[in-house]
């Protein structure tokens, strides 16, 4: 492939030493000329329009870009959009871990509920030692949480279609990976949250005031399982 | 002679208009014309354009293939994410996917075929122009069905699939270049030609145009990809520099206890117990990236991207994330001038030769102006 390449290469060099700089110029006609000036203007305006855009819309909030927030997500909306806060401004400094657990109504009326399984865990242990690991272990139910948060605020309710989204995408997930563990039958679906502080780098030989802050659990409500 | 014109030859049009014409305008042109002549063209850096070509299109590969057991629950029509979700959540931020127009599994798979072929297809270079589109949109598509399991990688991988389809990224290192050097002569004087011609000058004028068109939309696109990664970089450093765990040094201390991202626990381990390296690490990466526009215009940029390219590397290894690193690293590629480029293949070719013993042909691309120009 490189012997091809060379080759052309070649041929456009001894080209263009052979051409002076403006002869394009006089090859091409008025009208033509003029429409490639056109173009020229057209592609560099929106080029350097859309690097500017790009710029207000990742830096992080400032006078101009609040005051054109409007101009500015018109412009990026939605293919463009991108976020660069790469363990930004702050890395997340503690462990979400996600349990679930399923209630099916038993003989007589009587609920009969399930053990915690343990989701996350399941997750770490497919990146364990994995060189490449599945979005599935590490993006989905991670974002999935984190997007139910951002939507929820701190009640459970889903006040906006965002959040039910979120709610519903959740359950599905929880759903589906409790089912792969084999429980089945179930009508309804529990999450806890624990959240562990990672424990600050200790400083020195001390190891006493590297004591992590305690976890807090966050039970959600049960949630109902709609019948395919 | 027009049937050669009209085999769409463009240098060969060239000459013979050369030929012709007079030579008009004076030899020294004013700035706004060298300008002009440049953008439409010049088209800079076309083999850091190939090496994108050939690195996203195989990152994005070898990510389908990685994801095959899981291709349905990420994208296929069991996801959690169902495709009801998807299509509402599409329609309200108005993006664009292929594969929410079915809810049929044979639909998908023939889609998840698609997506691998095209990223083969566009890596290798064969008909690039045609192939770029398609791979922006798989891209986009995919992107768009399972957007909330994706991260920073699969991001960058969308801007750059739509920024290469303005590029001419097939004209090196491609099978269009491979198929562009072959002689055909022989071949096109044997094809009748059918229907009256257009006169050879508009033909000739078409030609001209469509190059010029071409040639300022790749140096657009390219121009936009550079830009594009010094704004990653620049906003990625901005915010971090914002950060009270960047300043104090203790950031990566975190990073790397988070659990889902460590894939070899004993590394992650062995490298948190190195405090003051962990230290400098973290003060360096924040360095580099607010630092990284402002070096790209000095042979300080090879330190720069030395630099970035260790800790990408480090990010993949030691947090499980090579599909981000990957993106960001072939990213990196864009700064790298031609020359640069054609030094590590000739490199490489003759450790190749050292070992077989075979010398192989030399030519060109000593003379620097055969080279294309850098982006900067």
């Amino acid at each position: 492939m490189m012997a091809y390449e060379k080759t052309e290469g070649v041929r456009d060099a001894r080209f263009d030493r052979s051409r002076p700089e403006t002869e394009r110029q006089t090859q091409l006609s008025r009208p033509a000329q003029l429409l490639v000036a056109c173009a020229v203007a057209v592609c560099f305006t929106v080029a350097v329009v859309h690097v500017l855009m790009e710029f207000l819309y990742v830096a992080p909030s400032n006078t101009i870009s609040r005051q054109y927030s409007q101009q500015i997500n018109a412009w990026i909306d939605p293919y463009f959009d991108q976020n660069w806060q790469l363990f930004a401004p702050d890395p997340q400094s503690a462990d979400q871990q996600i349990s679930a657990r399923t209630a099916m109504a038993g003989p007589q009326g009587v609920r009969q509920v399930g053990d915690w399984v343990d989701l996350t865990a399941i997750d770490e242990a497919a990146v364990r030692h994995d060189a490449f690991p599945s979005h599935t272990s590490q993006n989905m139910l991670r974002r999935a949480w984190s997007g139910y948060l951002d939507s929820h605020e701190s009640s459970d309710e889903s006040t906006t279609p965002q959040a039910r989204m979120l709610q519903e995408y959740l359950l599905n997930i929880a759903a589906q990976r409790v089912a792969a563990h084999g429980q089945h039958g179930f009508d309804l679906v529990q999450l806890r949250v624990t959240t562990t502080p990672i424990a600050p780098p200790s400083s020195g030989a001390s190891v006493s005031d590297a004591t992590a802050a305690p976890s807090s659990v966050r039970y959600l409500p049960w949630w109902k399982v709609e019948a395919k | 002679m027009i049937t050669d014109q009209a085999s769409g030859a463009p240098l060969r049009v060239r000459r013979t208009r050369r030929s012709r014409a007079p030579i008009v305008g004076n030899p020294r042109p004013d700035p706004v014309t060298r300008a002009f002549t440049f953008v439409t063209e010049q088209p800079v850096s076309l083999h850091a354009a190939a090496v994108l070509r050939v690195g996203y299109g195989l990152l994005y590969l070898v990510y389908l293939l990685r994801e095959f057991p899981n291709r349905e629950e990420i994208w296929g029509p069991g996801s959690p994410w169902t495709p009801d979700l998807a299509r509402e959540l599409l329609g309200q931020t108005g993006w664009f996917s292929i594969l929410t127009l079915s809810d049929s599994p044979r639909y998908f798979e023939a889609c998840y075929a698609l997506a691998v072929v095209t990223a083969a297809l566009f890596m290798l270079g064969w008909h690039t122009r045609a192939l770029s589109v398609l791979f922006a949109v798989v891209v986009t598509s995919f992107q768009g069905r399972s957007v909330l399991m994706t991260d920073g990688g699969d991001n960058l991988i969308v801007l750059m699939a739509i920024y290469l389809a303005l590029t001419d990224c097939g004209r090196r290192w491609s099978l269009d270049a491979a198929r562009r050097a072959r002689p055909r002569v022989s071949v096109r004087t044997q094809v009748p030609r059918q229907g009256p011609l257009p006169s050879p000058s508009v033909r000739q004028q078409a030609i001209l145009v469509q190059r010029s068109l071409r040639t300022l939309l790749h140096n657009c696109g390219m121009f936009v990809i550079a830009a594009q990664v010094c704004i990653l970089y620049g906003s990625a450093g901005l915010y971090k520099v914002q950060g009270d765990l960047w300043r104090n040094g203790t950031a990566l201390h975190y990073v790397l206890n988070l659990s889902l991202f460590r894939p070899w626990p004993e590394l992650s381990q062995f490298a948190d117990e190195h405090r003051l390296i962990i230290a400098a690490a973290g003060y360096l990466t924040v360095l580099a990236q607010v630092g990284f526009p402002f070096a790209l215009f000095s042979r300080l940029k090879y330190v720069v991207l030395g630099l970035l390219l260790v800790m990408h590397i480090g990010i993949a290894v030691l947090m499980g994330l090579p599909m981000f690193s990957g993106a960001m690293i072939i990213a990196d590629a864009v700064f790298l001038p031609d020359r640069f480029l054609l030094r590590l293949t000739r490199a490489g070719r003759r450790r190749r030769t050292d070992a077989t013993g075979y010398v192989a042909p030399q030519s060109g691309h000593k003379d620097s102006s055969t080279l294309d120009r850098p982006i900067c």
